[in-house]
């Protein structure tokens, strides 16, 4: 068994003893979702527990009193048993009530409420980049198999994954906001305020976090469709007189952008904590102020509250992208594919 | 020994080595050849281009930032490197375990896993500041946590391939120990594959951990690291647009040097193949980076 077979299960063939009804395969993308959503929350939760900061001596300061700081940790719940505290923090959670900040006593589900459209909105623009830039790329260098444009998309793709991603961000940042002016290097305005001036600060943070994924999905894609189009199917199509580019879109896109879609569902994690990055590169409200903000105070609800609902959202995402996949890929429809959530 | 010869037979190996020892004296030299005082401020000479008394020039407060990258190597690299001996140590027993767990044991392993998989890195390692306190030590707790489903999946995969051959069910039959077993057929398999993912895992981890003291998680400034400098970068792109190229070429170098080390083992593993050529090779990679 190969290296590349290994690590990516994803693509790994579905194992022949799993029984293909599609009600086995949705209970059982319903558990994994339950099991991942519910280790993450003991993940999170026991950070917490481990915290080192005593919320009352940090709030009231050095001069508190025993009695001071005995009356607010009951207030905040901690003097109660652990296996306690997590069942009422989950139960409050799954409500949405993530609790109250330590310092300011804002609700922490609103400060994220806040914060969270940012990232949202540059991590789906950034993906929504990603197929574009990635897809292209990808078809392109499957139609020159073997030449220039192949060879150029195949170093460039990998001269990418050696760099961090904010690194790229400083050099469009360089580019397009110092030398020429064209575009701002920080800032934001929320969409539903005014969307193309959201589009205007979100570019450039969005590019910079799509190029990553777009490597990604390139990669993959031209692997993928290389393979299809030596395929019986394909080389037939051909035989009859369909030209390469009309089999290519007509029959073997369809069948190659499956795995190309298992990358975006891997990638999404990248995005989400890539995103974080770009807040800081270009000055974004986003959850990664708060949480940044909050860890620096040992403000643990909100730490928690941004963890949680980050892993949250990377769940949700990838389980869309499961389902995309498996409308699209008529292998995946008859077996459910290994792997969980990718 | 054999996977060894095989890798030095390969020039881009043996290219990807050099630059990697280069990078190792650094770690171990780096503030010692460094010209200057990495903290040293020439407060007369800031934000000022090469010349030759500081040949890479000199940051916000007049560091000379030659030095500042030659001292920065040493935490850079070696968090990085702690990351990937904690994943490993994390992952490679239980990848092992889980290819013989019952159904159950595997999978919530496999759920455990995929949960460690759907945790971003920046927003965990803050999290983790946050709460257990921020150090470079808990930082490259988080990330090697993190990163271990890497080795896991590697381990499991070569050894559950591993079981189900001939030679191990008879050496099984024939009573041998799974301790046996594990130590005579399926480590010296599962060795190469784990060496992959640990070249692969460190570069990974390299960005990973540049990534964190961007965000001033871990290594706190001045203390000097390429992630670091880069963060201080950032505040000067309108008069110094090209200070980001240095700690990003150095890091470039690093990573892409690993890679092409994990492509050479994953080669050397494989003798029988013909070995085909960069670009090729390079488009074989399917495997996605974890921090790329």
């Amino acid at each position: 068994m190969s290296v590349a077979q290994a690590t990516n299960p994803v693509v790994a063939r579905p194992s022949a003893d799993a029984v293909g009804s599609w009600v086995r395969r949705i209970l059982n993308l319903v558990a994994i979702t339950a099991a991942v959503l519910l280790l993450a929350s003991v993940i999170t939760f026991a950070l917490g527990a481990m915290a080192k900061t005593n919320p009352a001596a940090a709030v009231l300061g050095e001069t508190a009193t025993e009695a001071d700081i005995a009356r607010l940790d009951r207030q905040f719940g901690l003097d109660r048993p652990l296996v306690v505290q997590y069942a009422d923090w989950l139960g409050s959670a799954v409500r949405g009530d993530l609790g109250v900040s330590w310092f300011t006593t804002v609700p922490v589900s609103d400060s994220i409420a806040q914060a969270l459209p940012v990232d949202l909105s540059i991590a789906l623009l950034a993906i929504v980049l990603a197929i574009l830039i990635g897809g292209a790329a990808g078809i392109g260098a499957a139609l020159s198999n073997g030449g220039i444009f192949d060879r150029t998309v195949t170093i460039v793709c990998s001269l990418l994954g050696t760099l961090p991603p904010f690194v790229i961000g400083m050099a469009l940042i360089v580019v397009f906001a110092v030398k020429a002016d064209l575009l701002p290097a920080g800032g934001y305005v929320p969409i539903q305020e005014d969307p193309a001036e959201w589009l205007r600060f979100a570019i450039l943070p969005s590019f910079a976090l799509s190029l990553d994924v777009a490597a990604s999905i390139a990669r993959q894609l031209r692997t993928s469709l290389v393979g299809a189009l030596r395929e019986n199917y394909a080389i037939g199509a051909q035989m009859r007189g369909f030209s390469r580019r009309r089999v290519l879109f007509g029959h073997v896109l369809r069948n190659a952008a499956a795995p190309a879609l298992a990358v975006i569902g891997l990638a999404i994690p990248l995005v989400i904590g890539g995103a974080v990055m770009t807040e800081k590169l270009f000055g974004l409200p986003g959850i990664a102020q708060l949480a940044l903000q909050a860890s620096e105070k040992g403000d643990v609800p909100v730490v928690l509250g941004t963890l949680l609902v980050t892993a949250v959202v990377v769940v949700l995402a990838s389980l869309v992208v499961n389902v995309a996949q498996t409308a699209l890929d008529p292998a995946s429809r008859r077996e459910p594919a290994k792997g969980g959530l990718g | 020994m054999r996977t060894l010869k095989a890798l030095w037979a390969q020039p881009a190996s043996r290219f990807a080595f050099a630059i990697l020892s280069v990078i190792a004296f650094l770690v171990v030299f780096g503030g010692a050849v460094a010209p200057y005082d990495p903290l040293r401020q020439f407060s007369d000479e800031v934000l000022q281009g090469p010349s030759a008394k500081h040949l890479l020039g000199t940051d916000y407060v007049g560091r000379d930032v030659l030095s500042r990258l030659l001292a920065g190597t040493r935490l850079s690299v070696v968090g990085a490197l702690e990351a990937v001996v904690i994943a490993a140590v994390l992952g490679v027993p239980s990848g092992l375990a889980s290819a013989w767990m019952g159904r159950i044991g595997e999978w919530v392993s496999l759920r455990i896993a995929d949960t460690l998989i759907i945790l971003p890195f920046t927003v965990f390692a803050i999290a983790v500041a946050g709460t257990i306190g921020n150090g470079l030590q808990q930082a490259m707790v988080a990330v090697g946590v993190l990163i271990s489903p890497m080795f896991f999946r590697v381990t499991r995969a070569v050894a559950l391939g591993l079981r189900r051959t001939q030679y191990v069910e008879a050496a099984e039959l024939m009573g041998a120990t799974q301790w046996w077993t594990l130590r005579k057929h399926i480590w010296s398999k599962v060795l190469p594959n784990v060496a992959v993912a640990a070249a692969q895992a460190t570069g990974a981890s390299l960005l990973v951990v540049a990534s964190l003291s961007f965000l001033g998680i871990g290594v706190q400034p001045p203390t000097p690291t390429w992630g670091g400098m880069l963060s201080a970068d950032l505040g000067y792109l309108a008069q110094q647009s090209w200070a980001p190229i240095f700690p990003a070429l150095l890091m470039m170098a690093t990573v892409g040097s690993l890679n092409i080390l994990a492509d050479g083992i994953r080669d050397a593993g494989s003798p029988r193949r013909r070995r085909p050529g960069l670009v090729a090779r390079l488009h074989r990679k399917e495997t996605i980076d974890v921090a790329a």
